[in-house]
């Protein structure tokens, strides 16, 4: 009887091990490769941020741009028609760098379906605020995390101005701050130009304009002039984070078979 | 019969529930070295850490890799300013007679270093509170231009780029890759075993050993007018508080409202563990006072009264000559003799 009990044990391994092989995805599987592609744009979707090229603000205010990035997270696929959702998870962070074509693309799975709408979060999670030593994506060796007061930097923005008045003429916006009210990750969620059904055995890929234009204006007026640098968490940096919110349009779809 | 039937199929299950098991992992990778575990130890009627190694199993072999971190200059720019040029172990890991610590291209730091010791009980680091967990502690100086100025990334590079460093990062976690988790894992490792729990006053508390009459009335004394604040057993309520400094006008160091960015916070500083205390003076977070006597004339005569200061100290806290007296016979109970001379967190042999 006791071996048989033993058995018993057995069996349940077996079971628990092919349930712990399983990922915990909805149907239909995510098998389909779907690439986000951010393209840095000044002003006009068509308009392509060029490093070191200067541009003007809504303000008047002559700028180049040294670095721009940013975190996503929580990336979502919807069909508001019928109600599907499918969720990249949590907890996969992505570093959007502008500065390379590969660091401007995030790539992940999805299940092959039909939407019509993408919606993500700009910034990290408040939880991996304070998760101590973290890797890939949040290695704070990628320098998106304040050392001295912990927390990642959530979006970047740097590069000169003649208006700034700072030593070189720059201007540095490093937003973060992880806790009410001063919480700066911010929800996106952008509609398709017309919904698209995702082919079985081809790959996707959806490419959204980030506009740095926006982040001078648009909710919140900050200038170069009277705000050239914003590197703490505070009220500052939410505005800052409720004007690039609005940055994003997404463009179109190229297929891949 | 039927018994030894079973068995086989028994077998025959595990072996198959062995072999799923193995399915799930990548294929390829060669097996890790085995690690030898470490315990941490909770000395008797202390709280539970509030980091207790979940995610961060301590092993021999990640504690030693985090201690020849520790004792190196590699994690500085110059090669100079390793952790342990601040935090001495014959200063219960404070600066010896330093108020100022020395950083990279001779600058000061900005704040007196603490001892270290006791750190898996803090819930943040730092005398303003900015460090909200312990692994991520070691950034801080690391890239602090006045302390050891470098870069997170060229640390690692460095590091990968050694001759024996690939091989401890291997022992420690598996393979040689090294990234910032693995250092910050490691060094956490290190600093997180270090316990101080073995002062007479923890050898009274066990029953071991009993205190003088004037130890006695010193920790009477201590009960009434100072333990609110520097609570035992860790000798630290962990809150941040203006005990009436006077701002430093070249320091300008407005203590925790650089965190919060709150004007309820100026001048509020972390309230120290009184743990090793003759161990690790200068004191205050400027270093300011040279002795334990002076720290007590502070209280009892000095509290300089402002907006945010401390209601507890506001009205100064009345000390007659005596009760220093006392007081400081009670204070130095709090040295732990054996934690300074423990070979485990002295330099790598």
């Amino acid at each position: 009887m006791n071996a048989m009990r033993n058995c018993f044990i057995g069996l349940a391994l077996v079971v628990a091990s092919l349930t712990s092989c399983q990922k915990e995805y909805k149907e239909p599987a995510p098998d389909h490769a779907f690439s986000v592609r951010f393209r840095p744009v000044v002003q006009e979707t068509d308009n392509i941020l060029e490093f070191g090229k200067t541009y003007t603000n809504f303000f008047n205010e002559p700028f180049e741009v040294r670095t721009f990035k940013f975190y996503v997270h929580d990336i979502k696929l919807i069909n508001t028609e019928n109600g599907y959702t499918f969720s990249v998870g949590k907890d996969e962070h992505f570093l959007v760098d502008a500065a390379d074509t590969i660091g401007s693309r995030i790539d992940v799975k999805v299940p092959t379906a039909t939407y019509n709408r993408i919606s993500f979060k700009i910034g990290v999670d408040s939880v991996r605020n304070f998760s101590g030593a973290q890797t890939g994506a949040l290695d704070p060796a990628l320098g998106m995390f304040w050392t001295w007061n912990s927390g990642y930097i959530m979006a970047k923005l740097e590069g000169n101005s003649p208006v700034t008045g700072q030593p070189s003429d720059v201007f540095e916006y490093h937003i973060g701050g992880f806790k009410a009210p001063d919480n700066v990750v911010q929800q996106v969620s952008l509609p398709f130009p017309s919904p698209i059904t995702l082919r079985k055995d081809a790959e996707t890929e959806i490419i959204i304009a980030a506009d740095v234009y926006r982040w001078f204006n648009g909710v919140h007026d900050i200038r170069l002039d009277t705000n050239p640098v914003v590197m703490s968490p505070g009220p500052l940096a939410k505005k800052v984070s409720e004007n690039y919110a609005n940055m994003f349009t997404v463009l179109h779809f190229i297929s891949y078979l | 019969m039927v018994t030894f039937r079973w068995t086989i199929l028994l077998a025959a299950v595990l072996f198959t529930a062995g072999f799923l098991v193995n399915a799930c992992k990548k294929s390829g990778a060669p097996a890790a070295p085995p690690t030898t575990p470490l315990t941490f130890t909770v000395p008797d009627g202390w709280p539970q850490p509030l980091y207790n190694f979940e995610g961060n199993p301590i092993t021999k072999e990640g504690f030693e890799l985090g201690k020849k971190l520790f004792y190196d200059g590699i994690l500085s720019k110059d090669g100079n300013f390793p952790c342990a040029s601040c935090h001495q172990q014959f200063a219960a890991f404070a600066t010896f007679d330093h108020p100022l610590s020395h950083g990279f291209d001779n600058q000061f730091t900005l704040r007196n270093a603490p001892g270290l010791f006791n750190m898996v009980w803090l819930p943040a680091m730092h005398w303003d509170g900015g460090i909200n967990h312990i692994e991520v502690q070691p950034l801080a100086p690391i890239t602090a231009p006045n302390e050891m100025a470098e870069d997170i990334a060229n640390v690692v590079k460095k590091l990968q780029q050694h001759p024996e460093y690939p091989n401890h990062f291997k022992a420690a976690f598996g393979d040689a890759t090294v990234t910032s988790e693995r250092m910050l894992k490691a060094l956490t490792q290190f600093v997180g075993m270090m316990v101080s729990a073995n002062s007479k006053y923890d050898k009274v508390k066990r029953g071991e050993l009993s205190f003088t009459a004037d130890e006695q009335k010193g920790y009477e004394i201590f009960q009434a007018k100072c333990a609110s604040c520097h609570t035992e057993p860790l000798f630290t309520d962990n809150s941040y508080r203006n005990t009436g400094l006077p701002l430093d006008p070249v320091l300008k160091d407005y203590g925790r409202m650089r965190i919060t960015g709150n004007s309820a916070d100026s001048l509020k500083f972390k309230v120290p563990s009184l743990r090793n205390l003759y161990l690790t003076f200068p004191y205050g977070h400027d270093g300011r006072f040279y002795a334990v006597r002076d720290v007590l004339d502070h209280y009892s005569h000095g509290v300089q009264d402002g907006p945010t200061v401390d209601p507890l100290v506001k009205n100064k806290i009345p000390l007659s000559d005596a009760d220093k007296f006392y007081l400081q016979y009670f204070l130095r109970t709090l040295t732990d003799s054996t934690f300074i001379a423990d070979k485990r967190f002295g330099p790598p042999q």
